[in-house]
């Protein structure tokens, strides 16, 4: 499942020098983590308090990956624009519920919810077909490039429609401002998280439902694996694209959605969401998605506990630090062929 | 909130406009008054003589991430045009007349833009005075310009920086400020945490230039209280989880002070306020805004902050020097923008435009522009006990902002309004 975590086959075959390695690591990790808590006088609540706090951020991370993992597996290209897809859900959401109708507040945000989700996945698929789709035969770099600029014109776009000011997005529970604290013990649970990871599992349920029970999905897996045979075997694959992107966009505006209560968005909120989604794919090894799903609970989880035990101020540089260590020593991320992740 | 948005456009464009289009007509009516004035007998009541006009140059960061608070201000310039206008000008000490023109410019919120628009100003339209910079960043770009070219410049932004060389130490001698700083804000926290008989805190604040100078200036002043910072971290404005409760918590700090602007102070406050329900919350100045309630809730109930006067004119004791001019402004504004909610940075673009106009109404007619720019400068130096949206200001050639942090007040948040936190209040 973690096959991501793997060296490459021609930089190193010893697998199991690999694995101790990690789990050296790891242990190394886990070993300075208590000695640096213990000058806090941190014991097992709060390292829990902290490890429940970084798996709901670290959920967001994932359904952000598996919007990274989708487009890549299907078009080859690392799409930037995810971040403003997470960033257009909940602000659409909160421009409609702020609208009051209709009176009911919990259907008005099922409503607009759902709404935002179907508009930012025509987003998407508007993305696909005006900006790359023309761009087809240009290298993967060249589309890359271009997803960023379609991310830094979704921001502008958001930010003259909405100006730079925070929106409130009510609490699923309460529909109110006021989020729920559920206590065990010494320990904290907002109820919002269990929103997220509610959210998170239904996604990754009607992804392995739609992949591997439909006729749709499996085209697309088809396309994965293989353009050219696919198209030979009469599936359309620039289709295939565009589902992607949108299925991608629709998954990172639930992304943004699900985590609304727990912030204030703002125009410029998917820069950082979409980056730290990006760590996390590419700790997934980029093609896997339960891969993408471990990598971003993975994050989550280490940065909030890094964050607790040392300088929070430094918490982003954790994520970025962890981007560079992966790309250096598992740069097939980027290359790695379809083909075998398939096998996998 | 569709169509205000498209209102806000609109105006927004015209505003442009207008400030493009208006500097075309001026050169007209100084060449026209002469000719009158000496053969201007038959009129029955002495006309006061017309001099030239002035001319003020306004930038605003009236888009971009700045807007929120470069609206507001723009509103004000726009707003003491008019009333400009409805007096007929200002009157000099020679009984001079002129009109004064405020021309109002966008800097996007970008230190370039503030940079080329000032010099634009200077250059091109020959303004006496800038009230010039929403932001810290667009400010200081245009620091060195307005030096340069020898013109005084009234900034809106808070930084220390603004006015003072931070190697040096010395005021610049051509930037002033109205803007009470995280100095002022720390010695008005530091008063209160003394009066309540905290010794231990916590300080969080935003990784931010703001955040950090929050910090800094709580390092600087608590001490001297006898108030110890047990324990300081920073936070991203984006983050979502706070692992700083659980340093909080274990640290035994009896107050968390947090150094933000809402929204981030608000998330801030909540994940506290959930950790911690009993202890003792204290903002800095950057959350006095109806924004911290609206993005905390209930969390934010009972947390303290010092805050400018004009927040909460109507509370304060009628003896106050200021409440009066703060109450007539806030009317004004009212008013002007058709029911805009007030806000500090409205009070922050009033005072600045008070400042120049007080230093205008000092220049005796027939000038050079040079010579008026360098007068001006000297009648800022010389402003005393010029009452303001956040207190008294006296300036001088060492002290270019004349705040004392005592005009602060502290302000408790009840019900979710901000209301009015007297000293014989605290406990």
């Amino acid at each position: 499942m973690v096959r991501g975590w793997r060296w490459g086959e021609r930089a190193w075959t010893k697998e199991g020098a690999w694995r101790g390695g990690v789990a050296l690591a790891a242990l190394g990790m886990l070993a300075l983590l208590v000695l640096l808590g213990r000058r806090h006088g941190f014991g097992a609540p709060e390292y829990l308090q902290f490890l429940l706090d970084g798996l709901r951020g670290g959920s967001i991370y994932a359904l952000v990956a598996l919007g990274f993992v989708l487009v890549y597996r299907v078009t080859g290209v690392i799409n930037f624009a995810q971040g403003a897809f997470v960033m257009l859900g909940p602000m659409l959401t909160a421009s409609f519920y702020e609208r009051g109708w209709p009176p009911t507040p919990g259907l008005r945000l099922a409503l607009a919810a759902l709404l935002s989700i179907g508009i930012v996945a025509g987003i998407g698929v508007a993305v696909e077909r005006w900006a790359l789709y023309p761009a087809r035969r240009a290298s993967p770099l060249t589309r890359i490039i271009i997803t960023v600029g379609v991310y830094l014109i979704l921001e502008g776009a958001a930010l003259l429609l909405w100006g730079p000011y925070a929106k409130v997005i009510p609490s699923f529970t309460t529909l109110s401002l006021a989020d729920p604290t559920l206590r065990f013990g010494a320990l904290r649970i907002k109820a919002q998280s269990l929103w997220i990871w509610g959210a998170l599992g239904v996604s990754l349920l009607a992804l392995a439902l739609f992949f591997g029970r439909t006729t749709l999905g499996k085209a697309m897996r088809a396309c994965a694996v293989n353009r050219l045979a696919a198209q030979l075997m009469g599936i359309r694959v620039d289709a295939m694209s565009t589902l992607a992107f949108g299925l991608a966009a629709a998954l990172g505006a639930m992304a943004g959605i699900v985590l609304g209560p727990a912030t204030r968005p703002t125009y410029e909120m998917g820069l950082e969401l979409g980056l730290k989604g990006f760590v996390a794919a590419i700790m997934g090894g980029l093609v896997s998605f339960p891969g993408a799903v471990l990598g971003g609970l993975l994050l989550g989880a280490l940065e909030n506990l890094w964050a607790g035990v040392t300088v929070a101020g430094f918490k982003d540089l954790f994520a970025f630090i962890i981007l560079i260590l992966v790309l250096l020593i598992h740069p097939q991320g980027f290359a790695g062929s379809e083909a075998e992740v398939e096998r996998a | 909130m569709g169509r205000l948005r498209i209102g806000s456009v609109v105006a927004l464009v015209a505003v442009l406009l207008a400030a493009c289009a208006a500097p075309t007509p001026t050169p007209a009516p100084p060449a026209a008054t002469p000719t009158v004035a000496p053969a201007a007998p038959p009129t029955p009541t002495p006309a006061p003589k017309v001099g030239s006009p002035y001319k003020i140059g306004f930038i605003a960061s009236i888009t971009g991430p700045g807007a929120s608070l470069g609206i507001p201000e723009r509103n004000v310039a726009q707003m003491v045009q008019e009333q400009l206008k409805a007096q007929g000008g200002i009157v000099g000490p020679d009984g001079v007349r002129h009109e004064v023109q405020i021309l109002i410019f966008d800097d996007e919120s970008k230190n370039d833009t503030a940079a080329s628009v000032a010099r634009r100003l200077i250059e091109q339209e020959g303004v006496v005075v800038l009230v010039a910079g929403t932001l810290s960043g667009p400010s200081l770009a245009m620091v060195p310009i307005a030096t340069e070219a020898k013109v005084p410049m009234i900034s809106m932004a808070s930084a220390r920086a603004i006015i003072e060389d931070p190697e040096t130490k010395k005021m610049r001698e051509w930037i002033f400020k109205p803007v009470p700083e995280n100095l002022h804000s720390a010695q008005m926290q530091a008063d209160y945490l003394k009066a309540v008989g905290i010794t231990k805190v916590c300080h969080l604040y935003e990784n931010t230039a703001y955040g950090q100078d929050t910090f800094a200036s709580a390092q600087a002043v608590f001490p001297q209280a006898g108030i110890e910072i047990v324990y300081g971290d920073a936070f991203e404005r984006t983050a979502t989880e706070f692992p700083q409760v659980e340093k909080v918590k274990a640290s035994g700090c009896q107050a968390v002070v947090i150094g933000s602007i809402p929204p981030a102070s608000a998330l801030v406050n909540v994940a506290v306020r959930d950790a911690l329900p009993e202890i003792r919350i204290v903002h800095g100045h950057g959350s006095c805004s109806p924004d911290l309630v609206k993005n905390a809730g209930a969390a934010a109930e009972g947390t303290v902050m010092p805050c400018g006067k004009i927040l909460v004119a109507d509370q304060l004791p009628d003896t106050d020097p200021v409440k009066q001019l703060n109450l007539d402004f806030v009317k004004a504004y009212q008013d002007f923008t058709k029911g805009e909610p007030i806000s500090t940075f409205a009070g922050h673009a009033y005072d600045a435009l008070q400042w120049a106009i007080a230093a205008l109404k000092t220049l005796p007619d027939g000038l050079s522009l040079a010579e008026q720019r360098a007068k001006v400068r000297e009648a800022l130096e010389g402003l005393r006990n010029l009452p303001g949206t956040h207190g008294i200001f006296n300036l001088s050639p060492d002290d270019h902002l004349g705040f004392n942090y005592t005009d602060f007040v502290m302000v408790v948040v009840k019900d979710g309004k901000f209301q009015l936190l007297p000293r014989d209040q605290w406990k």
